[in-house]
């Protein structure tokens, strides 16, 4: 499947979607989806359609929104880069954990970084922040200050 | 001074133990150590040892920042060594935290715990400036007087203020 057919496919599939799919360059799409087609996209995509991996999450701090963007990848090589952005007030994505089992480490530091409520998202240790990490403190969000040296915790602040 | 604590620091200077710790440090700095204990540099002529539990250690031999998952552990450590003991720190992020300073799960440098007797600055610190460190600290332990500091401009320069 090449890129121009991947395009009229997701195009012929979805109509809200028409010239959503920017190919910028050989093998490399962008898809940018409203944040309440998200999940019915992803699933086509992802199931009938020969974007069967999920290489990454990225998360990124925009101003006034998050964008949460899905790497996906066919075998062929060709990667979909799947666009959301989501509100600044309580953000909140769904976990796609059910689907892709690697998302779960992705998502953890999406949550952990950003603040970026996941629902779905399964029991287990927070990770890649310390165990210790004060609450509310997000260390990729543009307006973060920085942590001062009583909450960087540790026995010595203790004393 | 009695014979015996005579006989005690003659024994401490000529066969210091140390205690290796990754407080956070990309590897660099830990592969110089090793480099500079094995036979090429052998730090083991000066009767320095590497050993695995900071209960026989005399100096601990930190690399890397000090990073809020390590700081508490590095604390641990320094406790569980009997006195007196060392610290030297190795590498440029030892040192002063380097380019992780502010980094949001960084604290800085081993100074910012520990009282630190050595800094050994480099990215990675190369084994001679590794051995130099060690060899200071051992010449500080001794009791004579201390050796003057090569400057690092002729002196000439420097009292004329040309010092960039």
């Amino acid at each position: 499947m090449t890129e121009e057919q991947i395009k009229q496919q997701i195009e012929h599939q979805f109509g809200y979607l028409k010239d959503a799919v920017v190919i910028k360059r050989a093998r490399r799409l962008w898809l940018d989806v409203p944040m309440d087609k998200f999940e019915e996209v992803f699933v086509y995509l992802t199931e009938a359609m020969p974007l069967v991996r999920l290489l990454t999450i990225t998360g990124m701090d925009e101003g006034t929104t998050f964008g949460i963007i899905y790497h996906l990848a066919a075998e062929s090589g060709i990667i979909l880069n799947l666009r959301i952005h989501i509100p600044r007030e309580n953000p909140a994505i769904q976990s796609m954990t059910s689907k892709f089992s690697c998302a779960d480490i992705y998502e953890r530091e999406i949550k952990d970084l950003l603040g970026i409520q996941v629902l779905g998202l399964p029991e287990g240790r927070r990770y890649p922040l310390t165990d210790n990490w004060p609450d509310g403190e997000y260390p990729l969000r543009k307006d973060w200050k920085g942590l001062s040296t009583e909450k960087k915790g540790g026995t010595l602040n203790a004393q | 001074m009695s014979i015996l604590k005579k006989i005690i620091r003659w024994a401490r200077i000529k066969s210091p133990w140390i205690i290796h710790f990754n407080t956070g440090a990309c590897n660099a700095c830990d592969i110089e150590i090793v480099a500079a204990l094995t036979p090429r540099y052998d730090l083991e002529r000066f009767g320095v040892i590497i050993k695995g539990t900071p209960r026989h250690a005399d100096v601990l031999v930190c690399s890397g920042p000090v990073t809020l998952q390590t700081q508490d552990r590095l604390l641990r450590i320094y406790e569980q060594m009997p006195e007196p003991k060392f610290v030297v720190a190795v590498g440029t992020c030892a040192c002063s935290g380097g380019v992780f300073q502010g980094c949001y799960s960084v604290r800085a440098g081993i100074d910012s715990i520990l009282p630190v007797s050595v800094f050994i600055p480099g990215c990675p610190a190369s084994p001679k400036a590794i051995i130099d460190g060690v060899v200071k600290l051992l010449d500080s332990l001794e009791d004579k007087p201390k050796k003057e500091m090569a400057p690092v401009l002729p002196k000439k320069e420097l009292a004329q203020g040309n010092a960039t």
